[in-house]
């Protein structure tokens, strides 16, 4: 999630934070990777039912680009069209500067959204 | 009298959630590497760890070129052949959780991590979710299929 939140900072993750609410576009989250303490921060870039796709570097959904002042690093990846799964949400981290491969990012299941950040 | 009689008894027939919990401890074990280990100590570790599998093994990764079914010898001998590749290797699990959804079936979910250094000095540190399935043949708990979750889909 470089430059946004730096590797290997401490975060507090604040869990009532989609309880009356589900997350947005934009909002940085905390999925749960692995058993109940590998968390992942991630920031959602598309809903259940959306198109998601990447044309050099930029973020499209349902065919409309995206405006994402959070990325700093130049990126140029490039990834086909894809619908979000219902209850699902594509998350994408924000440090893209990295080979499309080596980077971790997909549609997860809103079940495994924890909450998000404190700040 | 009886608490000692109890203990006894727990120490000398454990439950089957604590042997499939041992399978586990065996594979960490076997499966790790420590700096100091000799060409003895590998040879038997990678006999010990197809023991651990059922004569056929299934396995799901999000790498389509791993997934597959892989025999007790073909386990061992990857085990074996990545062994040189790396000077420290630690398997651990963390949150495992275990259920009996049949008779002599086990499910086990729980989190592995694989940590360590290969010998041209790349830390090694990768964490994944697994689901196992473990079966009891000849009174012994065997994996039978191991499944890496898919958290994020591309």
């Amino acid at each position: 999630m470089e430059p946004t939140y730096h590797n290997g900072g401490v975060n507090f993750c604040w869990r009532l934070r989609y309880l009356f609410s589900r997350p947005k576009r934009h909002d940085v989250i905390a999925v749960r990777f692995a058993g109940s303490k590998v968390m992942l921060l991630k920031r959602v870039v598309a809903q259940e039912g959306e198109w998601v796709e990447f044309r050099d570097g930029k973020l499209f959904v349902d065919g409309k680009e995206i405006d994402e002042p959070y990325i700093r690093f130049p990126c140029t990846w490039n990834l086909s069209p894809r619908q979000v799964e219902k209850n699902y949400i594509y998350v994408v981290g924000d440090n893209r500067s990295m080979p499309i491969e080596n980077h971790l990012f997909g549609q997860a299941s809103k079940s495994r959204v924890v909450g998000g950040p404190l700040w | 009298m009886a608490i000692v009689g109890s203990v006894i008894v727990i120490a000398v027939f454990p439950s089957e959630e604590k042997k499939v919990r041992k399978r586990f401890r065996l594979l960490s074990e076997w499966v790790s590497r420590s700096p100091e280990e000799n060409a003895f100590t590998m040879l038997q570790k990678m006999k010990n760890v197809g023991s651990l599998f059922e004569e056929h093994c299934e396995l799901k990764t999000d790498y389509p070129s791993l997934s597959g079914s892989y025999t007790r010898e073909q386990i061992s001998t990857y085990v074996g052949s990545a062994r040189p590749q790396v000077s420290r290797l630690d398997l651990t699990f963390y949150d495992l959780q275990i259920a009996f959804p049949e008779k002599k079936v086990a499910k086990a979910t729980l989190t592995a991590r694989l940590t360590g250094r290969s010998t041209a000095g790349e830390q090694i540190d990768e964490v994944r979710e697994l689901e196992c399935r473990l079966r009891k043949i000849e009174k012994q708990w065997l994996f039978s299929k191991i499944d890496v979750v898919e958290v994020l889909k591309k």
